[in-house]
């Protein structure tokens, strides 16, 4: 049977899978919102007078509702949810799997989402499996004594590691995205904070669990590309370096391979620490038989040791970072189409052995926003918007080029993403700082004042990339 | 203002003294109309406005169907017959209903000219402050008072919440043109302040329709 | 002249209350007598007085026989309409004609709390040896008469019958009787504080133990309206009134399922009014009243002084009796052979001396009487399936564990109090010397202590942490089997998204994950999620609802039941482990006649106290929905609501903790008795709780409510429970209420 896509998101990446539907030679169909109505993933597939509409207006893109009287609608038979929304969200992808009329989801299947969705979970089954995580617990506690036992536990271990400024982090179990966390210095405001993170969760989260962690600094962020099938093959990309971030811990810059040597002098063997993480990322994705592409985050400490951070069960926006350094038969994959390709149940064809590594790549994300106001949105009326085209370069835009664009004030003020690559990392330095001054961005806000976009910023970090 | 202005709407108003409310689908599904053109239809009613008004069209989405229900009272003055049976997207507008203007109505439309407004600085959504939407449900709105650089609304803007602080002469919060969580444009008066010295002139207009509407 | 006039005048009278009883039917030529009086008083002038004399006589004598008969076939729809008359006497008749002298309390005529309520401290006139005693009682009840404008028909206020409260307790601390007199066709139904049914539930809760001889009489009985001044140790019932669960009409709306606002046809109410059992004679033989005052023919009216003579003579007789009774049994009998002698010389002078005031001992076996009297009531009414050797069984073990527990919380306790005090103050004067000397000997008492069954009731307060679901797998509603998507009813209010079956009735227990409103689920569901895994003993299930009344059509509706269902009767008692805590658990469900409660039922819940009590359990009333008091048993069910309260009362006073948690819908009768006098109520989120729905305030009120009258959260905003729960939260919150209140021993005391 011939498979048709509900692609279930919005901007690039829609267009990204929109673009891979075609390369397989699928049907797809795309949804937008009112607000949307402007974008590119919109204009480019709506078509009023042809029958053949391949857009559809919904009222949201969160609506699980919304997208599958869509897909119901128009006959589709899979579901792509993109990064964001519904990618990661494991009661959408078992409905869409359960439900009276099927889909297939892209992406892993549901229990695996649940299951690694959960931190603590992945947390405690990476420990089984002897991965190391973050020192600190990987169960909530609720009994005071037995919290600083694990406390004083913690600063003992960073005493004997001789780390400068050692701390702990106490967090609500419930809670996430920074709120309910507390740093602590020394043992003796152990109790107070934990009291105070206590009270705090069970006021707020009906829950006093609370987890302890030892506070990491000064590491790098870094991640593993997996593909996997349903038919128990898993294969790497690369690893990718996410160390730069808005302040709201939003990537900025994204480059591969994970570590170089030409960029700073590590404590450490960075391909040992590099292969390391590869090793225990797949251990883990056999363990939970993971079946689709995903990311293992990675924190790994000045002195090189790794420590899993969480998995993301979805297509990364950074995906193509990977694809850039990676060959199969000497062209770079589009990990999108493979993603599409293993979830509608293909085998993968190849094995670890045929893809070769070699070279570097930097994605930049181009932002409407003032970075030295703390990285506020800028919202306003783009006029002119235009890139430079290089063999060695690629763009991935929801704005178009020919027309003006009213940046939505629903979502994030997102351009586009820029992806210089070379054959080493000083050439896509060099070849990166090029694209950006070349970069047009013209617009103005509701005052007249001009645009303001994250390029300086991205321009200045170009230097800071694979550092500690 | 001038009684030749407030003529002049006056004037507009007599020639097309109907309001027009549009009905959009508010999701996706296939719809079935329940009324028909011309028909007259009734708005929410009871006390407490908890008798819904005439059932105007149901939207059927994995398997729930799910009625629209006329908010005001009035007459069905177009209505999408093509659609029926058929499935819609989001949005469409599928009926009108046409009302008789109220004299409240006419009123705040004119006094619009005559209120100081509060412009939306940014398309986005709005809110009141904390402190000034529990005055309005403590007093109510139009004994609410705000002064320059008074906290105001809230801007909710790419998932971020601005305090918006007012600008202008004091006075109370005579008319809300927004609607809490609906994007407003950017330049949309938000807010029609009213200063006490002008708080004859309203008056007088008030007079004025109520006298000359019926 | 004048005379015959005025006997004309009677005549009239006489003839326009025929009309009344009878509904404007022509009955037995009763507009031939409307022609005949027109005929006489067009003439009344014209011709001679002999003349207009013997047609007066005439008629009055063809009256007279025209009343005779209506008498003697009365229906009890007639019997409504006498009770219902404006005729009719009332408090105030009493209270002038069977009393010496009054003052009212509370409030007097029209400037009144509730002019509908009246209180009165009243003397009551003995003669013995030929002198002339005056005893002095409280009377308290409604008043339909004199200012009917102000009476509010009889219908009382919440704050009505908290005057009626009050002075009940001042009757307690002065120690004289109670005669309560009953003039109601129900409570109004409003819910303002104190609330209709909370107030009541607090009544009857009270009189449970009220240390005074309470005697009530029963001219109209309007269920609910009726028990706030009905629980008492001697009930009268006037030979025309009527005592009944709900009026003819709400019967008969409810049966023909009448829309509001439409009218329900007569003989419906008239078959209602037959099948609910509400006259005198109905009510002593189902033993809901213990006696019956005769009236004269076709009922007392203001003015038929032999009644009030006869009644006064009937409310004495009663306290007297109620006191003799806790004096000695005989005492009583003598008393009763003394009146049987005296015949009916003894109404107009029994000439017997008694005391109404009772000693400590005779207080004691008051209440006694008063509880073993309502244990009682209505046991006949519902049928258990348990053989005689199995019943033999359940008899001998019930003894010998009510040995053991007594042993084990009585004698022991009392001693394990005492040392613990001894340790206690010992240790307490000073701590740092004999803290050496009294720990090793409090671990040794500690463990002879917890010897006798081994297991200890264990005070679970850590260990047992983590979700409110620890079994979410293990049962998910069958709701949950559909794929389709349902909408919330804030979905305008808060933008809930519609919700997917599934996931709405599996993971997410029926809660709207975006607003929180709860959608109903089936009782299985918190058995199996509320209470330990298997941890649940059922027991008395055999225990069946019957059709006491033999209600036509019931019998069906009730087979119905009990097939769809699988079990016997509306209430579920259980002994089960809540987090380890062992816990009596009684709930309501509403798949079996929407959770009303008849005999079967009352009698589960008083058996589910008992044991209880017996056990030193907590007690939880878990109420998944009741719809009141199930009509078709009439006042059978209607003594439910006092016998119930009696059976909480008394675990409450023994020491127990008894907690209601309500869900869905819980209205009238329980609410106003059993659940409502409660020291600790609580709801599941999105329940509502009240008296009457929303359709009997409109109709009895005249006005409409707002639709979150009854919502849980009105309901903590008027004080009546103490907070709301989110179902996912039951578990905990309910472990953790039980130590909150129950304290160290999850027992009070």
């Amino acid at each position: 049977m011939k498979e048709k896509i509900l692609i279930a998101n919005r901007g690039e990446i829609a267009i990204r899978i929109a673009e891979a539907c075609q390369d397989l030679g699928l049907d797809f169909v795309m949804v937008y919102t009112p607000a949307d109505e402007d974008s590119e993933h919109v204009r480019r597939y709506l078509d009023s007078k042809s029958t053949k509409n391949k857009a559809w207006r919904i009222s949201s893109y969160t609506d699980s509702n919304e997208i599958l009287s869509i897909a119901d609608y128009t006959k589709c038979t899979a579901i792509h949810p993109g990064y964001g929304f519904f990618s990661e969200d494991f009661r959408f992808a078992r409905r869409v799997t359960i439900r009276n009329r099927p889909l297939i989801f892209i992406g892993p299947k549901w229990e695996v989402i649940r299951d690694l969705g959960d931190k603590i979970n992945t947390k405690r089954v990476a420990n089984k499996l002897g991965i190391p995580t973050i020192p600190g617990t990987d169960a909530p506690i609720y009994n005071e004594m037995e919290a600083e036992a694990i406390a004083e536990h913690i600063f003992e271990k960073q005493k004997i590691q001789e780390i400068a400024e050692p701390s702990v982090l106490v967090k609500a179990a419930a809670g996430g995205g920074g709120m309910g966390i507390e740093e602590v210095h020394q043992l003796e405001q152990f109790r107070r904070v934990y009291r105070q993170i206590q009270n705090y969760a069970k006021r707020q989260f009906g829950d006093g669990g609370v987890l302890i962690e030892q506070c990491l600094r000064d590491y790098n962020h870094l991640e593993v590309q997996l593909v996997c099938s349903r038919h128990g093959e898993r294969v790497y990309f690369g690893t990718r370096n996410c160390t730069i971030q808005s302040t709201g811990r939003q990537k900025r810059v994204e480059a591969a391979p994970g570590f170089d040597s030409s960029c700073f002098p590590y404590d450490f063997n960075p391909q040992e620490v590099l292969d390391k993480i590869v090793k225990y990322s797949l251990k883990l994705a056999s363990h939970v038989k993971y079946d689709n592409v995903g990311t293992w985050e990675w924190i790994v400490a000045r002195d090189g040791s790794p420590y899993l951070l969480e998995v993301n069960t979805r297509i990364q926006v950074e995906n193509d970072v990977s694809a850039r350094i990676s060959y199969l038969k000497k062209k770079h994959p589009n990990l999108i189409r493979e993603q599409i390709r293993l979830a509608l149940g293909d085998k993968m064809g190849y094995s670890q052995k045929k893809i070769k590594f070699k070279g570097a790549c930097i994605e930049f994300r181009v932002v409407a926003e003032d970075t030295r106001r703390g990285f506020l949105p800028w919202i306003g009326t783009i006029s002119r918007f235009n890139f430079p085209q290089h063999e060695w370069s690629a763009v991935y835009t929801h704005v178009p080029f020919t027309r003006p664009y009213v940046i939505p004030s629903d979502y994030d003020p997102n351009l586009a993403l820029a992806i210089v690559w070379g054959a080493n990392v000083d050439e896509v330095k060099e070849r990166g700082r090029r694209f950006l001054n070349e970069i047009i961005i013209e617009g103005k806000n509701g005052k007249g004042e001009p645009i303001l976009t994250n390029i300086p910023y991205l321009k200045d970090n170009i230097d800071n990339l694979l550092k500690f | 203002m001038k009684d030749t202005y407030i003529n002049e709407i006056l004037e507009k108003y007599r020639a097309d003294p109907f309001g027009y409310i549009d009905s959009h689908t508010i999701h996706t599904g296939r719809i079935r109309f329940f009324v028909k053109k011309d028909e007259e239809v009734s708005g929410l009613s009871g006390e407490w406005h908890h008798i819904p008004g005439t059932k105007l069209y149901s939207l059927h989405r994995e398997g729930n169907e799910k009625p629209t229900f006329s908010k005001s009272s009035g007459i069905v003055s177009s209505i999408r017959n093509d659609l029926e049976g058929k499935f819609v997207e989001a949005g469409e507008k599928v009926i009108t209903i046409r009302y008789p203007l109220k004299k409240r109505e006419i009123i705040e439309e004119i006094l619009r000219q005559v209120l100081a407004p509060f412009k939306a600085p940014e398309r986005a959504k709005y809110f009141f402050s904390l402190d000034v939407q529990s005055r309005i449900e403590k007093f109510g709105q139009r004994s609410v008072m705000v002064r320059p650089g008074d906290e105001i609304l809230t801007m909710s803007l790419m998932k971020r919440d601005t305090p918006i602080y007012y600008q202008g002469e004091p006075g109370i919060i005579h008319s809300v043109y927004f609607q809490q969580g609906i994007t407003v444009e950017q330049d949309e008066p938000l807010l029609g302040i009213c200063p006490a010295d002008k708080l004859p002139v309203i008056q007088k207009v008030i007079t004025r329709v109520k006298a000359e509407w019926e | 002249m004048e005379d015959l006039r005025k006997k004309l005048i009677k005549c009239e009278e006489r003839l326009t209350y025929l009309t009344q009883i009878k509904a404007g039917e022509d009955w037995g030529n009763i507009s031939g007598f409307q022609e005949q009086l027109a005929n006489i008083r067009d003439s009344f002038y014209d011709l001679e007085k002999e003349k207009i004399q013997k047609k007066v006589k005439s008629l009055e004598e063809g009256l007279t026989f025209l009343e005779l008969r209506c008498e003697e076939s009365l229906t009890p729809m007639e019997r409504v309409r006498i009770v219902r008359s404006p005729l009719r006497f009332s408090l105030k008749d009493i209270l002038e004609n069977v009393y010496e002298d009054y003052t009212e309390l509370g409030g007097a005529e029209e400037t009144n709390i509730d002019p509908s309520m009246v209180v009165a401290k009243a003397n009551i006139l003995r003669r013995a040896k030929n002198k002339n005693f005056t005893q002095q009682v409280m009377v308290i009840g409604q008043e339909k008469g004199h200012g009917e404008e102000y009476r509010n028909g009889g219908s009382c206020k919440p704050w009505g019958n908290e005057k009626a409260l009050r002075y009940m307790q001042v009757a307690q601390t002065e120690g004289i009787p109670i005669h309560f007199y009953i003039f109601t066709p129900g409570s109004f139904p409003v819910e303002d504080y104190p609330g209709a049914a909370q107030q009541i539930a607090r009544n009857i809760y009270t009189l449970a133990k009220l240390r005074v001889p309470i005697i009530s009489m029963i001219s109209e009985g309007g269920s609910g309206g009726a028990e706030a001044i009905g629980l008492s140790d001697f009930r009268l019932m006037c030979s025309h009134g009527y005592y009944s669960v709900i009026s003819p009409e709400g019967a008969a709306a409810i049966e023909g399922k009448i829309r509001e606002g439409q009218k329900v046809p007569g003989e419906l109410i008239e078959s209602c009014a037959e099948r609910l059992h509400i006259t005198a004679e109905d009510n002593f033989k189902l033993g809901t009243i213990d006696r019956i005052v005769e009236e004269v023919v076709l009922g007392a009216k203001h003015d038929d002084f032999s009644f009030f003579k006869r009644l006064r003579y009937e409310v004495m007789r009663a306290t007297d009796e109620v006191v003799l009774k806790t004096k000695s049994l005989r005492a009583f009998r003598a008393y009763e052979l003394k009146l049987e002698k005296s015949g009916e010389r003894a109404m107009d002078d029994p000439q017997i001396d008694i005391s109404w005031d009772l000693n400590q001992d005779e207080l004691k076996r008051l209440i006694q009487q008063r509880s073993k009297k309502y244990r009682l009531m209505a046991s006949d009414a519902f049928s258990s399936r348990a053989t005689n050797l199995t019943s033999l069984i359940q008899r001998v073990k019930h003894k010998t564990s009510n040995m053991y527990y007594s042993f084990r919380y009585d004698i022991l306790r009392s001693q394990q109090k005492q040392v613990k005090q001894v340790i206690k103050d010992v240790s307490g004067e000073s701590s740092v010397f004999f803290k050496q000397l009294t720990a090793p000997f409090s671990a040794a008492y500690d463990f002879i202590a917890r010897k006798p069954d081994g297991k200890n009731i264990k005070l679970p307060l850590s260990g047992t942490s983590g979700g409110a679901l620890e079994f979410g797998d293990t049962y998910t509603s069958p709701l949950a089997n559909e794929d389709r998507t349902v909408t919330c009813p804030n979905t305008e209010k808060y933008g809930c998204r519609d919700l997917w079956v599934p996931d709405l009735y599996g993971e997410f227990c029926g809660v709207c994950e975006n607003c929180g409103h709860h959608f109903p689920l089936e009782y299985e569901w918190y058995l199996k999620h509320l209470l330990d895994r298997n941890s649940i003993r059922e027991f008395n299930r055999s225990i069946s609802a019957g059709n006491p009344l033999s209600s036509p059509g019931f019998e069906k509706q009730l087979k119905a039941a009990i097939l769809k269902t699988k079990r016997q009767s509306a209430i579920i008692t259980l002994e089960a482990r809540l987090m380890g805590v062992e816990i009596v658990v009684a709930m309501l469900y509403s798949n079996f006649r929407n959770g009303t409660v008849g005999a079967a039922e009352g009698e589960k819940f008083v058996l589910a106290c008992e044991k209880a009590k017996l056990k030193r359990r907590p007690f939880l009333a878990y109420i998944h929905t009741t719809g009141g008091i199930r009509i078709q048993e009439g006042t059978l069910g209607v003594v439910q609501m006092p016998k119930c309260t009696i059976a909480v009362r008394e675990y409450v006073d023994s020491g127990g903790l008894y907690i209601v948690v309500y869900d869905n819908n819980s209205y009238a009768g329980p609410v106003a008795s059993f659940l409502g006098c409660s020291h600790y109520q609580f709801a599941i989120r999105s329940s509502r709780i009240g008296f009457a729905g929303p359709r009997v305030i409109r109709e009895t009120t005249g006005s409409d409510i707002p639709p979150d009258y009854h919502s849980a959260r009105n309901a903590l905003k008027r004080g009546h429970i103490q907070g709301i729960w989110d179902r996912r939260d039951f578990r905990r919150n309910l472990h953790k209420a039980l130590h909150t209140m129950g304290g160290r021993n999850l027992y009070y005391r």
